[in-house]
């Protein structure tokens, strides 16, 4: 059996500017290992062998990618915003940013940004591409463009040619609406609305900012020379880093640049009214124990637990409702506060607390009654919408209204 | 085709709830047509409605006129939900203890607002389709709210004609192949009768 024509075939896929990656006689060898000693199918032996120099020389797997890769070796030049996982291309850019790699086996990894966008790049280790400076402008060519966690990300491997640009070009990044924000590297004029309370030992701040189209978490690990951000304050962010977790975004604010702006901007408070029918109401309504260790107030399970405070026997008594609002075109999830809560049920804190310690189904009995009162009923919720949930800060019951009764009695009486 | 790849990965994670279609039971019980969408075992079931539109789940308000309790090993209850034009028959087993719960304690009759999911069913493979809606949660509510649900269906039904009458989307073409002699008019004179009913 003859392996030449196949090892012709796997040596061509590995070949950059004219100089073969890998030696032929050894593919030969392999593919005749595989099929004559382990009995594997030919078109297998040789599938397997691509997908091996592949993960070697840290190239998209052939087969993994239909159809991309063959566009000629396609290495176009593309704006950064333009590169979709799965191609190779050569991007013109800056470095903006550059990060500590986080394996031995990356020798770089950074932000590169053109006036399109921006996008994290990994140079391997083994690539043995020359190192490059915070600041200055280079051609990469021949990059891919994979996915990492969702997110594209610019892969440098040893067939990548890079070069300085020594022209000095300027680059102004433009902020986007919060809103528009995908995962990825973002810029935004934003504000800081919120500080949290670090909910863990490396991190050294974490909040919430906003502009006018909305509002984003955001988080600085602790590093040398990152400083926490001022509440209130006002900052342009230039390329930090979007990550997406259980569908929602956040900022991660290490390896962005952040400048302080003079004056103010308004907020959105993702202010947010919807009407309809209250359809289901969520375990976990009615009364609940909270966490009395100052700045958690986290939910308690039935037996006290807090996760993260531990049993906790002097909780403290909350009212609350999650569900879903249907308006019979688009379900709201819906989490209604105390206040609302007790206008809505008539049931206030005192009395629940009452039901719930001397009623033989204690919490359980709040949760029935108060779903009576609420489930099936028509109403109007106002409140700030976060992360696709409503929270509710009013919530009043909606009136028969026989000016709406007119208008449809009208319009189904006049086309009839 | 250069930017959907990266937007694609955008809140793929979040999940959204079927929202419960408002119906009058004079048009839920024409409905003969039941569908999968997607391949999948746990791909929801939907009922398509005459006027184009396809339900997984809905909300109907109405007066619980009777309930029976049957099965020997497997109770479940059944019940009348009457709403100004007809009747929704309405069950919950042991599948869903919660909903039998609620619907065993309540005295007919009461008005009742309902979320449940539409399914159909045959008697035998020569009778016609019925409607039954499997409850979801059942709970005692007043006249007012009945009534805001009776402006509620009729707005929503009457929307649905409109857009039967000038859209063309994939469900709307289905509706016509599925009720080739429907003339919308009908659930339009149903809609105002039952407006019409409702009195000060």
């Amino acid at each position: 059996m003859d392996f030449s024509e196949a090892a012709e075939r796997i040596s061509r896929k590995f070949t950059k500017d004219g100089a073969a990656l890998a030696d032929k006689t050894k593919i030969e060898g392999k593919l005749k290992r595989l099929v004559q000693e382990f009995g594997v199918q030919p078109s297998e032996a040789e599938r397997s062998v691509t997908n091996e120099l592949a993960r070697e020389h840290n190239m998209p797997l052939p087969g993994s990618n239909p159809g991309t890769p063959k566009s000629g070796g396609g290495t176009e030049e593309k704006k950064i915003a333009d590169g979709v996982p799965g191609e190779w291309v050569t991007f013109e850019g800056k470095v903006v940013a550059l990060s500590a790699p986080a394996s031995p086996s990356i020798a770089q990894s950074g932000i590169l940004a053109d006036e399109s966008g921006a996008i994290r790049f990994v140079a391997w280790a083994k690539a043995n591409a020359p190192a490059m400076s915070e600041g200055a402008w280079y051609r990469i060519e021949s990059g891919v463009v994979d996915e990492y966690k969702g997110v594209a990300n610019l892969k440098i491997h040893s067939g990548t040619t890079i070069k300085e640009i020594s022209e000095d070009r300027t680059l102004i990044p433009t902020p986007q609406p919060i809103k528009d924000l995908r995962p990825g590297i973002g810029s935004v004029r934003a504000k800081v609305v919120q500080e949290w309370d670090a909910s863990h030992e490396r991190m050294l701040q974490s909040g919430l900012v906003g502009d006018e189209t909305g509002t984003i978490k955001f988080v600085i690990w602790k590093e040398p020379g990152r400083e926490s951000l001022e509440v209130g304050g006002v900052y342009n962010i230039f390329y930090a880093q979007v990550d997406e977790f259980n569908g929602r975004l956040s900022l991660n604010l290490n390896g962005a640049t952040i400048l302080q702006e003079e004056g103010d901007i308004p907020v959105s408070g993702g202010e947010a009214s919807f009407t309809g029918a209250i359809v289901h109401i969520a375990p976990g309504s009615g009364i609940i124990k909270r966490c009395p260790v100052e700045g958690c107030n986290r939910a308690l399970s039935r037996q006290n637990y807090c996760p993260v405070h531990e049993i906790q026997p002097n909780f403290v008594y909350d009212l609350r409702l999650k569900g879903w609002l249907d308006d019979g075109v688009k379900t709201h999830s819906i989490l209604i506060q105390r206040d609302a809560v007790e206008a809505l049920t008539g049931i206030n804190l005192e009395a629940a607390k009452e039901i719930a310690e001397n009623n033989p189904l204690g919490m359980d009995e709040v949760f029935l009654q108060m779903r009576e009162k609420v489930l099936g009923r028509y109403v109007t919720c106002k409140g700030r919408e976060i992360d696709n949930r409503l929270l509710v800060n009013t919530c009043e019951t909606k009136k028969f209204d026989s000016a709406d009764h007119t208008r449809l009695l009208n319009t189904a009486g006049g086309a009839a | 085709m250069s930017m959907p790849a990266r937007d694609m990965t955008r809140r793929e994670g979040s999940f959204e709830r079927e929202p419960a279609r408002r119906v009058f039971a004079g048009e839920l019980r024409e409905c003969h047509y039941q569908f999968k969408d997607g391949e999948d075992e746990k791909s929801p079931t939907f009922v398509l409605l005459p006027t184009g539109e396809r339900c997984n789940r809905i909300f109907i308000v109405g007066t619980l006129t009777e309930k029976t309790r049957q099965g020997e090993q497997n109770i479940f209850y059944r019940g009348r939900v009457v709403d100004p034009t007809g009747t929704f028959f309405v069950m919950a087993g042991s599948y869903q203890p919660e909903a039998m719960q609620q619907l065993a304690k309540i005295e007919t009759p009461a008005f009742v607002a309902v979320v449940g999911k539409p399914n159909l069913y045959r008697k035998d493979e020569a009778s016609a389709p019925m409607v039954s809606v499997r409850v979801e949660s059942i709970t005692v509510v007043d006249k007012d709210t009945r009534d805001l649900w009776v402006l509620d269906a009729a707005e929503r039904t009457l929307d649905r004609i409109n857009a039967l009458r000038t859209g063309d989307s994939p469900d709307i073409t289905k509706a016509k192949e599925q009720h080739p002699t429907l003339d919308p008019a009908v659930f339009h004179r149903m809609a105002y009768d039952a407006l019409a009913q409702i009195t000060m």
